[in-house]
């Protein structure tokens, strides 16, 4: 088990390129020019008296679809603030309907790969991580993060969203995405960070054997050569590089017998944050499994949404 | 409700009496990118009921001598199940097997989440999930018919849909030797829609929702799937997990009924909900399936 201790004594040796806010601004650039084509389809067996629940598509990198699910409270006069989850990398996104009664919008984000969204990309699992590695150009999770990014613009779009009101939520994978999204998304006015993957990619890939991390030493192992080049590309998708970009309160949660996501790794991103942090320690849980974790986001998020109520307690 | 209700056995023996007909027809082949300096990595190919191809994971410690413990970890419900690391892949067999619909066994049918609990329910011989559990018993077909290393004990594992698949194909296959079932869904019992249930069990509120009469429907197409009811034929010891706040897989009162009857069951109850024990309860169940697989 990691303690705090251990936490202050990693030191990661992941550094960002000169170049990295150049790369995305590029990448958010090339996507702008993309016509988002959002749709949605309603479906009435997951719908109820709280939420019409839909199933939602728009357009990403490369001109891909990608597939949500978007619940919008029945009751209520709107605009809503909206959470919008990032999944995990195995799991499927799944329906949060909880929220209709808070009135408040959610999105959950299939991004491509995942079902609903993997007809012209499907690297599979394992996989992904190390699709197309070989160059930060060709790396998959270019698209995976586009894809939330582009769920922030379906939000956007939408007349029923407040677009002062949107905050990012995920655990573990979602963990990761809601860091980079937030950093590239300042209309993300708030996140919660769970055990987030896509940290210190150098040091996680040797704290552990577990998967996913552990692709990437099969990849080394395999082309050997191919390391450094590698390495280079994972610094422009590395968490700990957006963390200092997130302008907006962000909360870290951490398992401290993690065995997927090492704690140091998690604790480097925490730190690596310049605005209003929070950070949340589960000393006896292992990845994605504390027991109080779940309540907790949902209370933080709740917190956030009523203070930027233009009629509550931030006014 | 329980004159529509079929005797589970004799649906099964039938399944299995199809499954006996249809060859096996396995192959395997090695995984160079995804082996380790200790154990292999194949990927299987084998064929269940209906002609379905079915994949499989399997890894092999590379110095296998003799009889090698096995550990088959079922399936979750949802579209992935990859290779999954454990420490016991180093001294045992360790199978990660896929169900039709899943990534790489859905050549035909690729199942929806959520939408799979539901698909076909109107009857039981259109129920999806009857074919998923017919899978699992393929799976454990599959492990013994392998050729990369003589089977011994095999303990069987999984969390949530893997936990009742687990349950299911040991109360089917006398070969198992143990089985770690984590909050195992409690599709198919009789008391599950009087729950206020949580996803995946909700799908089949949701379903009730649109259509109301269709409950006795419901209740006779998943009744072969009750783990309650095929409890008392797992002649293999059993290490059930809970949560007490589960209302998704297996509420706890259904678990509770599951655990009496089982025939030597060791029962942990946890403040969870569907994540059950989390991490504690992950550290006992490592230790208990290397004391059951006698790997130390």
């Amino acid at each position: 088990m990691a303690d705090q201790k251990d936490l202050d004594a990693f030191v990661t040796q992941v550094t960002r390129p000169e170049d990295f806010d150049d790369f995305w601004e590029r990448v958010l650039a090339g996507l702008a020019e993309i016509p988002l084509e959002p749709s949605l389809s309603p479906d009435p067996m997951r719908s109820n008296a709280d939420v019409d629940v839909s199933r939602v598509h728009y357009r990403s990198l490369d001109g891909l679809e990608i597939s949500g699910w978007y619940c919008v409270p029945t009751e209520g006069d709107g605009p809503f603030p909206a959470v919008i989850r990032f999944p995990g990398y195995k799991g499927e996104p799944g329906l949060r309907r909880d929220w209709g009664r808070k009135e408040v919008v959610i999105l959950t984000v299939a991004v491509r790969g995942k079902l609903g969204s993997h007809a012209d990309f499907n690297p599979g699992y394992p996989g992904l991580l190390t699709h197309g590695i070989q160059g930060r150009d060709t790396y998959g999770y270019k698209g995976v993060i586009s894809d939330c990014s582009r769920g922030v613009d379906f939000l956007l779009s939408r007349p029923e969203v407040d677009p002062q009101r949107i905050f990012a939520c995920g655990s573990s994978q979602g963990g990761g995405l809601t860091l980079i999204t937030s950093a590239l998304r300042p209309e993300i006015r708030g996140g919660v960070a769970g055990y987030p993957f896509l940290c210190c990619f150098p040091e996680s890939m040797r704290m552990l054997r577990s998967y996913p991390y552990d692709e990437l030493n099969c990849y080394a192992r395999a082309y050997p050569d191919l390391v450094q080049e590698m390495l280079e590309t994972l610094r422009y998708y590395d968490a700990v590089n957006f963390a200092p970009g997130i302008k907006y309160p962000m909360v870290v949660g951490i398992a401290l017998e993690d065995e997927v996501c090492p704690p140091e790794t998690s604790y480097a991103a925490y730190q690596r944050l310049t605005g209003p942090k929070e950070l949340w320690l589960f000393p006896d849980s292992g990845h994605g499994n504390a027991h109080d974790y779940p309540a907790k986001e949902t209370e933080w998020l709740e917190r956030q949404i009523d203070l930027t109520n233009p009629g509550g307690a931030n006014d | 409700m329980t004159e529509h209700r079929t005797d589970p056995d004799a649906i099964w023996n039938s399944l299995d009496r199809q499954l006996e007909q249809i060859p096996l027809d396995l192959e395997q082949e090695r995984d160079a990118f995804y082996s380790q300096p200790d154990w292999d990595v194949y990927r299987l190919h084998y064929t269940g009921l209906d002609g379905y191809r079915l994949f499989c994971w399997l890894s092999a410690p590379v110095s296998a001598d003799g009889p090698v413990p096995a550990l088959l970890r079922m399936p979750d419900y949802g579209s992935v199940h990859d290779i999954v690391y454990t420490p016991l892949r180093s001294v045992a067999l360790v199978m990660n097997a896929t169900h039709r619909g899943q990534r790489q066994s859905e050549s035909v049918f690729q199942a929806n989440y959520p939408g799979l609990l539901t698909q076909g329910i109107e009857r039981q011989d259109t129920f999806a999930m009857m074919r998923v559990f017919a899978d699992a018993l393929r799976a454990v077909d599959a492990l013994l018919g392998q050729t990369l290393a003589e089977v011994g004990p095999i303990a069987l594992t999984g969390s949530g849909l893997g936990g009742a698949l687990s349950l299911l194909a040991a109360a089917r296959r006398p070969r198992i030797t143990a089985v770690a079932a984590d909050t195992p869904l409690a599709l198919g019992h009789p008391e599950l829609l009087e729950h206020d249930l949580a996803y995946p069990l909700a799908e089949l509120t949701d379903y009730l929702r649109v259509y109301p009469h269709r409950k006795e429907a419901i209740l006779g197409s998943t009744a072969p799937l009750d783990p309650v009811a095929a409890a008392p034929k797992v002649e293999a010891p059993v290490l059930l997990s809970l949560g007490r706040r589960d209302r998704g897989l297996c509420p706890l009162r259904i678990g509770e009924l599951l655990a009496a009857r089982l025939p030597h069951c060791d029962l942990r109850v946890y403040d969870g909900a569907s994540e059950g024990g989390g991490h504690p309860h992950s550290v006992i169940r490592e230790a208990w399936l290397r004391e059951q697989l006698g790997v130390g």
